[in-house]
C-alpha cells in the first residue's frame, strides 16, 4: 500500500504589527477591535450564519489560531468547524487569550438589527477588517435575495484567495534607511476610577457628515483633523482644569498605509502618525490648534518618513540577536517597550477606518457603521469614528467609571452647533423602571 | 425626541438618563419608550480565561523531581549530613511562595500571608533538623517570622481598602515595629533582656515621616496639593 504523503503543514508568520500585538497580550489585556454595522431590518441569525460560512474561506488568514513558539509567535489554520455567530452582550470586546485551544480569534455577533465583528488584532487591522466585513455583509444580504456586486472593495467569495491578501506589505516596503527613533515627551493621560476587570464602557454620538465637513472647512480642516482637534482641545480642558502638570496633548492617529503603499493584503498594514499640542507654550484658539494637527498630519505622511518607520520597525524583527532570543524573555520587553513607545506618550488612541462605501442596493439596507475600539491598554479612554453615508458614527470605549472625556467632548460638539444624539452601552439604572 | 438640558444632545428614545451626565429624562410630551429594545443589549457575558494549571503542574512535577533527586543523592553522597533538606526546604518555600498563588488564584491575601509565614518556618525548622539547633529556632527564628507574619498579615488585611497616602503611612509603620520585634527577639536571646538601640532610631526617623504623612492625610488641602504634584 503506498504510503499516505503528508500533507505539508502550513503556517503563517506574523507581521511586523502582529508580533507586537501577540507579545503585549496577557491575562490583563487583549487587542480586540470591533466594527458592527446597524442594518434596517432585524439580522436573520441563520442566514448570517450561511453568509459567514460562505466567507470565512476567502480570508484564511482570518480563521487561524495563534501558536507560542520558542522564539517568535505564529498563525496555523484552524481547522475548527466555524466561527458561529453568536448573540452580542453589553461588555464588548471580551479578552482573548490568544494561545488558549478553545480561543476564537475572530468573533461574529448580532443584537436586532446590529451585525457585529470583533477582531484580535494580530489578525488584522481596520481596513483589513473593513473588507472581511463587507464581503461578510454583501453575502448576507445574497442569502436574503439581493443581488450585491463584488465592487467597492467587496471579494468575490467564489475566488480562491489571492496571495497577495496574505502578504506581509511591511516587509515588502521595508527597503532604504530606517527612520531614526526620537524620544517622545510623556503625554497627559486621562484618568479616573477604573471600572471591574474587562467592562468596557462605550459612548457613541451620532453626527450628519455634511454638517461636520462644513463645520471642518470653516476651521480648515478635513473631518478627521477637525475630530483629532476637537478631541485635543478637549483634553487641554481637562487637564487645565485638573490643575495638574501641564504636560503635552497627544493622540494616537493609525494611518492605513494601503493608500500610500499599494498592496492587497487584508492584514496589518498601517502606522501611527502623533499630533500633538503643548499647553505649555501658551494659549492655542481652537482654530489654531485645528491648523496644527493639520500641518502636523501633513508632515508624518511623508512617504519616505513612513518607509524609514516600516524599515525600521521590520529591521527589529530581522535582528539576529532578537531572533535567537525566547520569547519568554523577548515579550516582557516587547511589552515594557509598548508601554514606554506606544502608551507614554499618546494622550488617547483615535482612529478613523474611513468612510463605509458600499454597492447602492447594499447601502441602502445600512443605517450607519460603527467602529469600536477595546479595551484600553491601561485605564484610559479611546476613541474611533467611521462614516456610512451622511451618518457619521464617533464611539468611545472606556474602562473608567467616569465619563468627562466624552461628555466634554460631544458638548464641544454642541457648543459648535453640531446636531448629536448619543447612545451608551452603560447601564441605565431606571431603565427598567 | 428628548435632548438633555445640561448637554444638548438628542437621547435614545429608550433612555431613561443623559449617557454623559446621568441627568434622568422628564419630558411630559415625549415619554420613554419602555417597549422598544435598547440600542446596546443589556446581557453581559464573562468570558473564562483558562487558568495556568498547567505551567503551575509543570513547574511543580520539575520542583518535586529535584527535591527527589537531591533526596537520593543524599544517601550516598555525604549521608552523615541532611544536606538536602536545605535544597528541599528553598524548593518548598519556592512552591508555597509562587507557584501555589498560579493553582489557587483567588486565594484569599491572608490565607496567602499565612502559608509564606508557615513555608519559611518550615525551612528554617529544616535548617535547625540539620543543625541541631532546635534552641535557637524555638528562642529566636520562630519567634521573629510569627511575629513578622502578623506585621505582614495586619497590612494585608488592613491595606487594600485605604488610600495611597494611608498605605504609605502604614507600610512605613510596618517596617518600624518589624524592626522593634527583630531586636526585641535578638536582645531577648543574646542577653534575656530588651535593650532597644537600632530599632529606635528606626522607629524614630519612621515616626517623623509618618507624622508629616498624617497631617497631610488630615488637611484636606495638603491632600490636594500633594495628589497633584505626585498625581496620586
Amino acid at each position: 500500500m503506498a504510503k499516505k504523503k503528508a500533507q505539508p503543514s502550513m503556517w503563517y508568520p506574523m507581521d511586523n504589527a502582529g508580533v507586537l500585538y501577540a507579545a503585549i497580550s496577557g491575562d490583563d489585556y487583549s487587542p480586540v477591535y470591533r466594527i458592527s454595522a446597524v442594518l434596517d431590518k432585524a439580522v436573520d441569525a441563520a442566514a448570517l450564519q450561511r453568509a459567514l460560512e460562505k466567507t470565512i474561506p476567502r480570508f484564511p488568514t482570518f480563521h487561524v489560531r495563534l501558536r507560542k513558539g520558542a522564539f517568535w509567535y505564529y498563525f496555523v489554520p484552524d481547522d475548527r468547524p466555524g466561527p458561529f455567530v453568536q448573540e452580542d452582550v453589553c461588555n464588548f470586546c471580551q479578552p482573548m487569550e490568544p494561545t488558549a485551544e478553545a480561543t476564537r480569534l475572530l468573533r461574529v455577533c448580532r443584537y436586532e438589527n446590529r451585525v457585529s465583528i470583533e477582531c484580535f488584532h494580530a489578525l488584522s487591522d481596520g481596513g483589513g477588517a473593513m473588507v472581511f466585513f463587507k464581503t461578510l455583509l454583501a453575502c448576507y444580504f445574497r442569502e436574503l435575495g439581493e443581488d450585491i456586486p463584488n465592487e467597492m472593495g467587496i471579494l468575490d467569495v467564489e475566488e480562491p484567495p489571492r496571495p497577495g491578501e496574505a502578504e506581509d506589505a511591511y516587509r515588502r516596503y521595508a527597503a532604504g534607511r530606517a527612520a531614526p527613533r526620537t524620544w517622545k515627551a510623556t503625554a497627559y493621560h486621562p484618568t479616573g476610577t477604573p471600572e471591574p476587570f474587562y467592562t468596557l464602557n462605550v459612548t457613541q454620538g451620532i453626527l450628519s457628515v455634511d454638517a461636520v465637513k462644513k463645520t471642518a472647512k470653516a476651521h480648515g480642516g478635513s473631518v478627521t483633523e477637525y475630530l483629532s482637534a476637537a478631541l485635543i482641545w478637549t483634553l487641554m480642558e481637562l487637564q487645565r482644569r485638573e490643575g495638574s502638570r501641564e504636560r503635552p496633548v497627544s493622540l494616537a492617529i493609525p494611518i492605513d498605509l494601503r493608500r500610500f503603499f499599494p498592496t492587497e493584503t487584508v492584514r496589518n498594514f498601517i502606522l501611527t502618525a502623533r499630533p500633538c499640542i503643548d499647553p505649555r507654550l501658551g494659549d492655542y484658539t481652537f482654530s489654531e490648534v485645528v491648523e496644527q494637527v493639520r500641518y502636523q498630519l501633513r508632515l508624518e505622511l511623508s512617504r519616505p518618513l513612513m518607509q524609514g518607520n516600516i524599515t525600521g520597525n521590520v529591521n527589529f524583527q530581522k535582528n539576529p540577536i532578537l531572533k535567537a532570543v525566547p520569547c519568554a524573555l523577548k515579550d516582557p520587553v516587547m511589552k515594557l517597550s509598548y508601554r514606554l513607545a506606544a502608551i507614554r506618550p499618546f494622550s488617547m488612541t483615535y482612529t478613523n477606518p474611513g468612510i463605509f462605501t458600499a454597492p447602492a442596493r447594499m447601502a441602502r439596507h445600512i443605517e450607519r457603521v460603527e467602529a469600536v475600539l477595546g479595551q484600553p491598554y491601561g485605564d484610559t479612554v479611546n476613541c474611533a469614528s467611521v462614516s456610512c453615508g451622511d451618518v457619521l458614527s464617533i464611539s468611545f470605549a472606556s474602562n473608567l467609571k467616569e465619563r468627562d472625556v466624552e461628555r466634554e467632548f460631544f458638548r464641544f460638539l454642541v457648543k459648535e452647533g453640531l446636531h448629536v444624539k448619543v447612545l451608551s452601552n452603560r447601564p441605565d439604572p431606571d431603565r427598567n423602571s | 425626541m428628548s435632548y438633555c438640558v445640561h448637554c444638548g444632545v438628542e437621547l435614545d428614545a429608550t433612555a431613561a438618563s443623559c449617557p454623559l451626565c446621568a441627568t434622568p429624562v422628564h419630558d411630559p410630551k415625549s415619554p420613554r419608550d419602555t417597549t422598544s429594545p435598547p440600542p446596546y443589549p443589556t446581557r453581559s457575558s464573562t468570558v473564562e480565561l483558562p487558568g495556568k494549571g498547567e505551567l503551575a503542574l509543570l513547574l511543580t512535577v520539575i520542583l518535586c523531581a529535584v527535591a527527589a533527586a537531591c533526596g537520593l543523592l543524599n544517601v550516598f553522597l555525604k549521608p552523615g549530613r541532611l544536606w538536602s533538606l536545605y535544597v528541599i526546604g528553598a524548593l518548598l518555600t519556592v512552591w508555597f511562595w509562587l507557584i501555589l498563588p498560579i493553582f489557587l488564584p483567588k486565594l484569599h491575601r491572608a490565607a496567602k500571608v499565612l502559608l509564606d509565614g508557615a513555608a519559611v518556618a518550615l525551612y528554617l525548622f529544616l535548617i535547625s533538623v540539620d543543625l541541631n539547633g532546635r534552641d535557637w529556632y524555638l528562642g529566636l527564628a520562630l519567634p521573629i517570622v510569627l511575629a513578622e507574619t502578623a506585621v505582614v498579615l495586619a497590612m494585608a488585611v488592613y491595606l487594600p481598602r485605604h488610600s495611597i497616602l494611608t498605605t504609605i503611612t502604614v507600610l512605613i509603620g510596618g517596617c518600624a515595629l518589624s524592626c522593634l520585634f527583630v531586636e526585641l527577639f535578638v536582645d531577648l536571646w543574646l542577653t534575656g533582656r530588651w535593650q532597644p538601640l537600632w530599632s529606635l532610631v528606626v522607629t524614630a526617623a519612621c515616626g517623623a515621616v509618618m507624622a508629616v504623612l498624617i497631617v497631610v492625610r488630615r488637611v484636606p488641602g495638603l491632600r490636594a496639593w500633594t495628589r497633584r504634584q505626585f498625581h496620586l
